[in-house]
């Protein structure tokens, strides 16, 4: 489980006199249940990627905090890490090591063995369907194999928590729909907590069971798309989505609660 | 914290060792050099040997002075007349010998106590004619001294009048510091062996990691930071020592294929030479490689850390110059400077001098504080790095 509360976080661009301070985040919170997927949807700029980069340790927030399986992320983040996966919208591989090698790799520093590393690299590509790629070096593979190695790669611990930044980025119909697929099967047959950010509303229609919307650095609205259409008195999550994302100026929508579970 | 850095050691020495074509340019171009040019001169050498031995003098007209014939053969030298279009083949540098050119009338001058003139002819673009025309100043002032000293005593005054003083020639440097001129090379390039070998990988684990793409994930593992870029810099400092290794042991054959015996002779580069070298390289190889990634984790991409890391390079290759320039001689601030230290002290390896062990205390606790300086700030910026 992911709590996030409150979170705020300023970052000052250039020097000096021209020196000027942008509000990244500025009080966003949800819960991402176990078992569920829960979407990050908001805009370009909306403050998603730096949310999730504060979940997973990256940068220090001005206030508030962000909890995993009740772990403060600021206070203890080598073990909030541990109980993680992260994918984040770098994905870097490195060229001249196999996939399996990538993926040993990280296996290696979250803490694992190296027969333990490798027997789970093999496991996770039967469930990536990548199977004849693990033993080919990364050099030359396209967006779908790099994003399934970046993903094998995050998993390698089998983190209870998956946090995933605008996964579906640069890939093709089908890689978008095998990943659907792959994160189905983690929530229903491992009962993960996902979470995962975007801003196409047909991925988060699709997928997820509980939607944040982000604007302006701020959560505007939380629940099932459902729950945000009735809410709005949509019958498109589209209109809703543009509605919520783009004429909340100000602050959460009356009648709807941070966190609806 | 150590495992975790063991493994991120190991990762980027594969990942370095599997740049095949990058090391292959480091290793021709840090390890194969040094032997080259060590045959290039032991070639230039022989050459010049081989002309002193032959003791030739190669004269246009020499028919027209039988004295000096009988001189030059007096002193064992063979006389040779020189080639129709001489002038040209000393220009083309195809002629090798300077020139001496006799006149018609040089030996009836000669006798009417007049002074004929020669010409000595070389070519200050001809470097082995050059090298050639001293010895033959020599032989005829030698020949002017001779004619001198016959006309005095004929006259009755002693040729002790014509010599106010007498020169004798005496070299005081043993041969093992003779032996060192030659070696000098050797360190300079050790040194440039360990930094090309250590700046690709730098390079790669830092700027390289940023331009990928792969740092800002890296850091969401649950390893310390510190434990990261100890594996890195390890492997770096490995691949730099590596090289130079490589680069020592390669002047052992390469001075087995010097041509000339003279300087086999004068170069002095055992196993146990080499040793002292990497054994002095290797805390600089570390402060090198800890260096170079502060540099090169600055830059957002490979290409930009290319540019910043010619300053440290630059920086390196000039230090063996001081030692060159300097005109008062080693002095103590030279065991502070990293790189200027381990060539100096390099130097005394090949003099065959011995070496204090403060000195090599000194040396080492310099680049052991320079390492660590660089990276606790490699560590620290880690993470800003990651984010931009």
């Amino acid at each position: 489980m992911i709590e996030v509360r409150e979170l705020r976080k300023h970052f000052t661009q250039g020097r000096g006199a021209g020196a000027r301070t942008v509000l990244a985040v500025d009080g966003v919170s949800f819960t991402a249940a176990d078992g569920r997927i829960t979407g990050l949807l908001g805009p370009n700029g909306a403050g998603k990627t730096t949310t999730l980069r504060i979940a997973a340790a990256l940068i220090e927030p001005d206030a508030g905090s962000v909890r995993v399986d009740g772990i403060d992320v600021a206070a203890r983040p080598t073990a909030a890490l541990a109980r993680m996966g992260v994918l984040s919208d770098a994905r870097g591989l490195y060229p001249r090591l196999t996939a399996r090698e990538n993926i040993v790799y990280y296996g290696r520093l979250q803490g694992m063995t190296r027969p333990a590393a490798a027997a789970r690299a093999d496991a996770l590509a039967r469930m990536l369907d990548m199977r004849p790629l693990l033993d080919r070096r990364t050099d030359g593979f396209s967006q779908g194999e790099r994003m399934k190695t970046a993903l094998a790669r995050a998993l390698v611990h089998d983190p209870a928590n998956i946090v995933l930044d605008e996964p579906t980025n640069g890939l093709d119909v089908l890689a978008t729909r095998s990943l659907r697929d792959t994160l189905r099967r983690l929530r229903d047959e491992h009962g993960k907590c996902i979470v995962f950010s975007t801003h196409i509303m047909q991925e988060v229609e699709r997928l997820c069971d509980h939607v944040v919307v982000v604007a302006h650095g701020r959560t505007v609205a939380t629940g099932s798309v459902a729950e945000l259409n009735a809410a709005r008195g949509e019958t498109d999550f589209e209109e809703t989505f543009v509605g919520l994302a783009f004429s909340a100026e100000q602050g959460p929508q009356p009648g709807l609660p941070w966190s609806a579970a | 914290m150590m495992s975790a850095a063991w493994t991120v050691y190991l990762k980027e020495l594969v990942d370095a060792l599997r740049d095949r074509r990058t090391l292959l340019v480091v290793l021709l171009s840090s390890v194969a050099i040094g032997p080259a040019v060590l045959m290039l001169i032991s070639q230039m050498v022989a050459g010049i040997e081989q002309r002193a031995e032959e003791r030739v003098v190669v004269v246009h007209g020499i028919e027209h002075a039988p004295t000096l014939r009988n001189f030059l053969e007096r002193q064992t030298y063979t006389v040779r007349e020189a080639p129709a279009c001489y002038e040209q083949q000393l220009k083309d540098s195809k002629l090798g010998d300077p020139v001496l050119v006799v006149p018609a009338d040089f030996e009836s001058e000669l006798r009417r106590g007049k002074v004929p003139v020669v010409e000595l002819l070389a070519s200050a673009t001809n470097q082995r004619s050059q090298t050639g025309s001293g010895a033959v100043l020599r032989l005829l002032r030698g020949f002017n001294q001779e004619q001198a000293t016959l006309r005095l005593a004929v006259r009755g005054v002693s040729p002790a009048a014509l010599e106010a003083l007498r020169i004798e020639e005496r070299d005081l440097a043993d041969p093992a510091s003779r032996a060192a001129q030659l070696s000098t090379m050797v360190p300079f390039f050790v040194l440039m062996a360990v930094l090309y070998g250590a700046l690709n990988a730098a390079l790669d684990t830092t700027a390289g990691e940023r331009e990928r793409g792969s740092l800002e994930p890296l850091l969401m593992n649950p390893s310390p930071r510190l434990a990261l870029v100890l594996g890195k810099w390890g492997a770096v400092a490995s691949v730099g020592i590596l090289i130079a290794v490589l680069s020592c042991l390669s002047f052992l054959p390469g001075q087995w294929l010097l041509r000339s015996e003279a300087l086999s002779a004068m170069f002095r580069f055992g196993i146990g030479e080499a040793l002292w070298f990497i054994g002095l390289l290797l805390p600089l190889a570390g402060a090198l490689a800890a260096v170079l990634m502060a540099v090169a984790i600055r830059c957002k991409s490979f290409k930009e850390a290319q540019a910043n890391a010619t300053i440290v390079v630059l920086a390196v290759s000039m230090m063996p110059l001081v030692t060159i320039f300097n005109q008062e001689g080693q002095a103590p601030w030279h065991l502070w400077v990293p790189a200027l230290a381990q060539t100096t002290l390099m130097g005394r390896v090949l003099r065959g001098e011995s070496l204090p062990w403060a000195d090599v205390a000194l040396t080492v606790a310099v680049s052991a504080l320079l390492a660590a300086t660089a990276i606790a700030f490699v560590a620290r910026t880690l993470r800003t790095a990651a984010l931009k």
